[in-house]
């Protein structure tokens, strides 16, 4: 009962990114870099002049396509679009938040972290 | 009276084994956390080697030699992907016994160019192509006398050997974006972010498993938030 959605098996899919200029170089420098005939990436490097919509287009358009089984989101851009990020509930792609440079990662925004605290807490306990 | 106190017996032993069961659940629970914590302290470690060796890199090549204005905007495949597939569990549920959870394999500088075929496919990263090809190779006294063996410890070195290769070219084609000639720094970030993603692989299966785990905790039926990861 894990999972009622469907699970697509794919080979060769892309991961794609939303982060600073840093981080996307290094992925980029690991190979995961890749442009389309449309010349449209799998990566959007937030800077000072990127704004909130561009990164809410970004998400959902990684979020929609079939080649991408993973969108790796620094937690501060995340933070930005929470209520993006936490609504969405696919297993695939799977969203992966992480740290960046100037934001050390916040275990209390993970959204694992923050449904087990709520497993946890009092008022989970008190509803079994 | 016997049999209303044999009744009872069960009953308490039958309760007793549920919270063995449910404390079980817990622990393996409670693991499961322990070591997505430690992966996420991992990752964070690796990607500050990443990220200070990529300033290394910037400071002795110069900061206009690594910026993104220099990425490649050309029509390009990745050379490193994902492949997800999905395992199957035992599940205690009479409605669905057989429970599916998405299991996810890195492919690092493979190759799907010309119909190659992949080269690159490592779960566990590099050192398995490095174990392969420094093994030391099987001793023959009279290797005439076994010429197809030969033949196919050959072409399987062959073939190791060419994945090495393929993996080697691809690495440097990402590095050329930034010049032919670059610092030992970005090749050393370039390692530490191929690690970074071994990491993230192994975050993203265990966070599956979190949510497996959890469900062993929930009586009352699939939460509406385990539907994700």
């Amino acid at each position: 009962m894990a999972s009622r959605t469907q699970i697509p098996t794919k080979n060769a899919a892309l991961i794609a990114m939303i982060a600073d200029e840093d981080t996307v170089t290094g992925f980029l420098l690991a190979g995961v870099g890749n442009v389309d005939v449309r010349r449209k990436t799998n990566y959007l490097i937030v800077d000072s002049k990127t704004t909130v919509k561009m990164i809410e287009d970004t998400f959902k358009e990684f979020t929609a396509k079939e080649d991408i089984a993973i969108v790796l989101i620094s937690q501060y851009v995340a933070n930005m679009i929470r209520f993006l990020v936490d609504s969405y509930s696919k297993p695939v792609p799977a969203i992966l938040e992480i740290p960046s440079k100037d934001h050390p990662y916040d275990p209390a925004r993970d959204s694992v972290l923050s449904r087990v605290k709520y497993l946890f807490s009092t008022e989970s306990v008190a509803r079994r | 009276m016997e049999e209303q106190e044999v009744n009872q017996s069960c009953e308490n032993g039958r309760r007793n084994g549920e919270a063995e069961q449910e404390e079980d659940s817990a622990l393996q629970f409670l693991d499961s956390i322990d070591s997505y914590l430690c992966l996420m302290d991992s990752l964070s470690s690796t990607l500050r080697e990443g990220w200070l060796e990529l300033a290394s890199a910037r400071h002795s090549m110069g900061i206009s030699r690594i910026t993104n204005v220099l990425l490649d905007l050309k029509p390009h495949s990745a050379a490193t992907t994902i492949k997800v597939s999905s395992h199957v569990f035992e599940s205690s549920s009479t409605e669905d016994p057989m429970v599916r959870q998405p299991h996810i394999t890195l492919s690092k500088w493979s190759s799907f160019k010309d119909g190659k075929g992949c080269f690159g496919e490592a779960v566990a990263g590099e050192e398995e192509f490095k174990n392969k090809s420094q093994n030391p190779q099987l001793r023959h006294r009279n290797p005439s006398q076994f010429p197809e063996f030969q033949e196919a410890h050959t072409s399987s070195e062959g073939a190791s050997l060419s994945a090495d290769d393929e993996a080697k070219k691809e690495r440097t084609k990402s590095l050329s974006v930034f010049g032919t000639l670059v610092s030992p720094k970005l090749r050393a970030a370039q390692h530490s972010f191929e690690s970074v993603l071994e990491i993230l692989v192994e975050i993203a299966n265990k966070r599956s498993l979190l949510v497996w785990d959890a469900l062993g905790m929930e009586d009352d039926g699939v939460p509406w938030w385990v539907l994700g990861w």
